[in-house]
């Protein structure tokens, strides 16, 4: 059964949330305190975290930078804040996603949570190639050369969802629906960052991006094998 | 402005310098004439004394040594006028030269004698008897007494020298009576006066200059506290309050800068007072909103999980369950709003530009809320140009615009259609919504965009509007430096327009779309 652990310091909301998680056939661990949640995290690694920004003890984005040091479990935030500099510093300590309370439907939360833990390419098999990266996609890997690149679920989802296309263009839009699951959302902050990360990971330069390209006005595309 | 007008219209110490030298140039000129006149008043009074005198002295010698030839012969006499002439004229025709004339007068009865008697008129340097003045001679001819007068003396060359003529008769034995001339140049005299004349004009001009000088050291001396005060005042309406002017002295200058320094902590407090006031405000708002949205979480959660149950129990409960989830869904967007209203009152919106295409986000909106609202589509009839419009601008700002102004139209409808027009220039694009609904008096249009107006207080709210949209919406556009007009008519519905620049922040140069739909026929729309 898949466990995710919620992390937020209202008790109410806490129970709330796992009684829809439950009601959904997830497993809930609930932590209240942000310095908590290393010791929980360890003993009993959840197959997602949903993390309230505003913590006792250790700050969210704090907590999620600890988190993103030692595993890609997918991170989802919960902010009551809606402020910009708020989700950007999320998505930079390593958040996923975002979801700024309140949720407009509950089902909209377990939505995102299921589209987090899904194997997003479950229709690909093997190996794909996106410049000079391998991609395995069923052992979840990604080489250059011999070198293994780490990354994040959310990361490796994006690379893949751009490589298995080589020639179209995505929009941010296009993205948000086939990386994140959004029906109608029009946060392309959520794009932008992750490109941002991917590259610093995938790229030789991120400032000259060869492997995820921008093309200005429409979107992302995958880079051509061999172009400087 | 202040570069077009004459630095002199600009400076006070510029001014105050060039009155004080004209006023002192008048009082130099005058009292310098005066000193002038007067000097060469006295001098030639003092020269013509002295000229007098020795010629007094020289005509009674004359007299004399004529007198001591009396009886001798004619060579003894002829020997005799020469020594005269030559004893008392100097040598040459330099400056302060003497000049001497003799002239024999032919007396009207003396015809008989003309001939015999010997004539010794005489001229030092050659001197001609026609440079002496008419007037001079006709007196000296009917008078014994010594006469003068001042008149040019012109030699044989031509050359022409001021003098002074002093006449007086003389006789000469067995030749009768005769004029003779003193002639005195003047040269040296005009050479003094020129001295003096040049002194004057020399010391006034150095007196207007340290005149200049010392006005502008006490000009300055008053000009530069206020300077500095201009100065401060200037950079205190900039905004920066903790200005104050350095009062060093204890004069008038002094309180000038004591009163403008308490002035300006008066006022700095004041300021200071009323942003404290306002970032509390601000804050306690924000707060609020904050504070406010765990529990709405849970209770939304909590009511869908008992929505989700309703068929589980009685219809009273189910509808009630209903009624639960909408409060609540009316309660969150008034929240969201308000803490989006506190955002742009404490003036922290951020406008987060991205490219996007316009007349996509304006089609999906009518979309949305076609569904959302549960009205039939065809009830918007949207008008665009069918090449993309791409503009730069806050997505998220342009859409909550639309939504809100759709909306806004869905709410007045009345189930008549409602008309979206998009149009595009080289620099803005316009978007029009339009509604036949009851309208708006014209006195409306100016509240249309005050929070929690509502046209008609005891209309029913059938799409649960929170009254903050209209306003969140102008303020959306302005931040983009677009406008937000409105119209209305009672009876012919409302219409709002909204203007954008392509590149959201560039000035918008006009309405591209006038607000008065009556209007449009008469307006040429550039489009590209």
């Amino acid at each position: 059964m898949t466990l995710v652990m919620v992390v937020d310091d209202d008790q109410d909301l806490a129970e709330m949330l796992g009684i829809v998680l439950t009601g959904a056939g997830i497993d809930v661990d609930l932590v209240s305190r942000g310095d908590e949640v290393m010791e929980v995290f360890r003993n009993n690694p959840p197959d997602l975290v949903l993390l309230d920004v505003m913590l006792p003890g250790l700050d969210g984005v704090e907590v999620c930078k600890l988190i993103r040091a030692e595993s890609m479990v997918p991170i989802v935030m919960l902010s009551a804040k809606g402020d910009t500099q708020d989700i950007v510093a999320g998505l930079e300590a390593g958040a996923d996603d975002y979801m700024v309370k309140p949720f407009k439907h509950p089902s909209e939360l377990i939505a995102r949570i299921r589209t987090r833990l899904r194997r997003t390419n479950a229709d690909v098999n093997g190996s794909l190639i996106i410049g000079d990266l391998a991609i395995d996609v069923t052992a979840h890997e990604v080489r250059r050369g011999a070198k293994l690149i780490a990354l994040t679920r959310l990361e490796f989802d994006l690379l893949v969802a751009l490589a298995k296309e080589p020639g179209r263009v995505f929009s941010r839009d296009s993205l948000l629906s086939e990386v994140w699951g959004y029906r109608h959302s029009t946060d392309t902050r959520l794009v932008n960052v992750h490109v941002q990360r991917l590259r610093s990971k995938v790229e030789h330069d991120p400032e000259h991006p060869t492997i995820v390209v921008t093309v200005r006005g429409v979107g992302y595309k995958a880079g051509v094998v061999g172009a400087s | 402005m202040r570069s077009q007008r004459s630095p002199l219209a600009q400076s006070l110490a510029a001014k105050v310098i060039l009155s004080t030298v004209l006023l002192s140039l008048g009082v130099v000129w005058l009292t310098g004439s005066a000193l002038y006149s007067q000097l060469s008043d006295g001098i030639k009074k003092v020269n013509l004394e002295s000229s007098l005198a020795d010629a007094r002295s020289v005509f009674y010698n004359a007299r004399y040594q004529f007198l001591l030839v009396e009886g001798a012969s004619q060579p003894q006499i002829q020997a005799q006028v020469t020594d005269v002439i030559t004893s008392s004229t100097s040598i040459g025709t330099t400056e302060g030269a003497r000049e001497i004339i003799l002239l024999k007068i032919f007396g009207k009865g003396d015809t008989s004698k003309n001939g015999q008697q010997p004539n010794y008129s005489r001229a030092s340097n050659g001197l001609l008897a026609t440079t002496i003045p008419e007037n001079l001679r006709s007196k000296i001819s009917k008078d014994f007494e010594l006469s003068h007068q001042f008149a040019p003396l012109t030699y044989r060359t031509g050359k022409t020298i001021d003098a002074l003529y002093v006449g007086q008769r003389v006789s000469i034995p067995d030749s009768g009576r005769y004029e003779m001339y003193l002639v005195f140049t003047l040269a040296n005299q005009g050479a003094t006066l020129d001295l003096i004349q040049n002194s004057l004009l020399l010391t006034g001009l150095v007196l207007l200059l340290l005149i200049a000088l010392i006005t502008w050291l006490v000009v300055r001396q008053v000009v530069k506290p206020v300077r500095d005060a201009a100065r401060v005042a200037s950079l205190f309406t900039e905004g920066d309050f903790t200005q104050r002017l350095q009062v060093e002295s204890n004069d008038e200058i002094a309180t000038l800068g004591n009163a403008f320094n308490e002035m300006a902590t008066s006022i700095q407090a004041q300021i200071s007072r009323l942003e404290n006031l306002s970032n509390v405000q601000q804050r306690f708002v924000s707060d609020v909103s904050h504070e406010l949205r765990t529990p709405l979480t849970t209770l939304r959660m909590a009511s869908d999980v008992i929505y989700g149950q309703r068929e589980n129990f009685d219809p009273v409960i189910a509808r009630s369950a209903e009624l639960l989830i909408a409060q609540i869904d009316r309660f969150e967007k008034l929240l969201q709003e308000l803490l989006e209203v506190s955002r742009f009152d404490a003036e922290v919106a951020v406008l987060e530009p991205t490219d996007f295409e316009f007349i996509a986000l304006v089609r999906r909106c009518v979309a949305d809320l076609g569904v959302i609202l549960d009205s039939p589509e065809s009830q918007i009839a949207v008008v665009a140009p069918n090449t993309p419009v791409h503009i730069r601008a806050d997505f998220r700002r342009v859409e909550r615009i639309m939504r809100n102004l759709i909306s806004n139209a869905l709410d007045h409808s009345d189930g008549k259609p409602i008309e979206i027009e998009c149009v595009e220039t080289l620099t803005e694009v316009a978007v029009s919504v339009r509604d036949h609904g009851d309208g708006m008096e014209e006195a409306s249009l100016t509240r249309v965009f005050d929070r929690f107006w509502r046209a008609d207080p005891s209309r029913a709210r059938t799409r649960g509007g929170t009254g903050l949209g209209l306003s969140i919406a102008l303020e959306d556009a302005r931040l983009h430096n677009g406008e937000l007009d409105a119209w209305g008519a009672p009876g012919e519905g409302a219409n709002f327009v909204l203007t954008l620049p392509r590149i959201a922040g560039n000035e918008i140069s006009g309405r591209p779309l006038p607000v008065n739909p009556h209007k449009r026929s008469e307006v040429q729309i550039e489009t590209i």
